[in-house]
């Protein structure tokens, strides 16, 4: 049986809402069974569902694995029936397939200088969405920028720019990257109001720590600050404006892949 | 009054079809455009992997009625036998879990890097049918 009829459109439909919404579910497949191979069911966070499998028991016990596999960074996984309830005998050689549905990872970026154009371009590469901001309508132009997924926000005033874009801060990564302190000050400002996944703050040591030192001062919690990239990036040796952007979006993704940013090969030499 | 402004991308197309990763949003328009025309929709899912493999779990693939595609499986290692199997799924309506392998010998005489097995689902998406549901 294919995704026939209606429980297709419900399925599509759903999934697109929670995508819009920048909501997260999981969409769970049958994909090895007697009958009914393709049958959908899509569980959302509240444990709301669309679709059936065709069995309520097995609905059931598989709207209370899809919340532990959305606990979990998988993007996808197979299990047997018998693997998450004990008691389907009748689908105990099936299989379902779990896959995470979430709106693709978005990463503002405040400053379209030489790091911040570098990193628009590579993360673009990557798969992010981008929204690059700056207060120089002449640094975000579609000639530079041709890319459409890359969003361009010339902002006279960075703050309201920073917080339309970065909304509620669910699935962003923000990089503030502007060519003063006072610009870094005033988007960090409206950053941490949001508290989005990650936040980057460029400049060296003591230039960060001088910023840092404003916002402290001015009220921020320290466990907020504390949870800043200042400097951004990992150490990789980076020179170039590229390079820097490369240092940059490899933290940010190990922090939402849960990498360490050590070496793989690391072990070799560890065990001599 | 705002005072930021939008700029919009000149271009109004929409590049549907691509090699490499599709975004989820991009992806499920499409089966619904396709669907909304009564199209069939194809959609190869990475499922499970195994070993050294080009691609990770839930990698996709989307097949249309008229020949297109978008996204990725994994390049050459597979691809050929997924779009053979995706074709005649089109031809039937019928969803499956596909296995291939790819050893070690095999990947290096064609000069590959991959060298596991995959677990891909190939699922037809589809409106309009007149088959029985739940």
């Amino acid at each position: 049986m294919s995704n026939t009829g209606d429980q297709s459109t419900f399925i599509v439909e759903a999934v697109r809402r929670i995508l819009e919404e920048s909501a997260m579910a999981t969409l769970v497949t049958l994909v090895e069974a007697r009958a009914m191979v393709g049958a959908k069911l899509l569980v959302d966070e509240s444990n709301d569902r669309v679709g059936t499998l065709g069995d309520a028991a097995l609905d059931e016990a598989v709207a209370r694995h899809a919340q532990k596999f959305l606990a979990s960074r998988a993007e996808a996984a197979t299990f047997k029936v018998e693997e998450i309830s004990g008691n389907l005998e009748a689908f105990s050689d099936a299989r379902l397939l779990f896959e995470r549905i979430e709106p693709e990872p978005r990463l503002v970026i405040c400053g379209a200088g030489h790091v911040g154009a570098s990193l628009a371009r590579l993360a673009h590469l990557v798969g992010y969405h981008i929204t690059l901001i700056d207060d120089r309508a002449e640094f975000v132009t579609r000639e530079r920028f041709p890319e459409k997924e890359i969003e361009l926000i010339a902002a006279e005033n960075w703050s309201d720019a920073v917080s339309a874009c970065v909304g509620r801060g669910r699935g962003v990564a923000v990089a503030v990257v502007t060519r003063g302190h006072n610009e870094d000050e005033e988007c960090m400002r409206a950053v941490l109001a949001a508290r989005p996944d990650y936040v980057g703050l460029i400049g060296s040591k003591r230039r960060t720590n001088i910023v840092l030192e404003r916002l402290r001062a001015s009220g921020f919690d320290e466990t907020v600050l504390e949870q800043v990239r200042a400097p951004i990036g990992l150490d990789i040796g980076a020179v170039s404006p590229e390079e820097v952007a490369l240092s940059i979006l490899a933290e940010i993704v190990a922090e939402r892949r849960g990498g360490t940013g050590v070496s793989l090969s690391e072990w070799r030499r560890k065990k001599k | 009054m705002s005072n930021y402004t939008f700029i919009p991308h000149p271009s109004a197309l929409i590049p549907a079809f691509q090699m490499g990763t599709i975004a989820q949003n991009e992806l499920y328009s499409l089966i619904a455009e396709a669907n909304g025309r009564g199209e069939r929709v194809v959609v190869a899912t990475v499922a499970h992997t195994r070993g050294s493999t080009p691609q990770r779990r839930g990698a996709k693939m989307l097949f249309l009625a008229n020949g297109a595609t978008a996204g990725t499986v994994g390049g050459g290692c597979i691809e050929a036998e997924v779009w053979a199997e995706a074709r005649e799924a089109m031809r039937t309506g019928k969803s499956a879990l596909h296995h291939f392998s790819l050893t070690a010998d095999e990947a290096s005489e064609e000069g590959m890097v991959c060298g596991g097995t995959m677990e891909i689902f190939i699922d037809v998406w589809e409106t309009g049918s007149d088959k029985e549901q739940f």
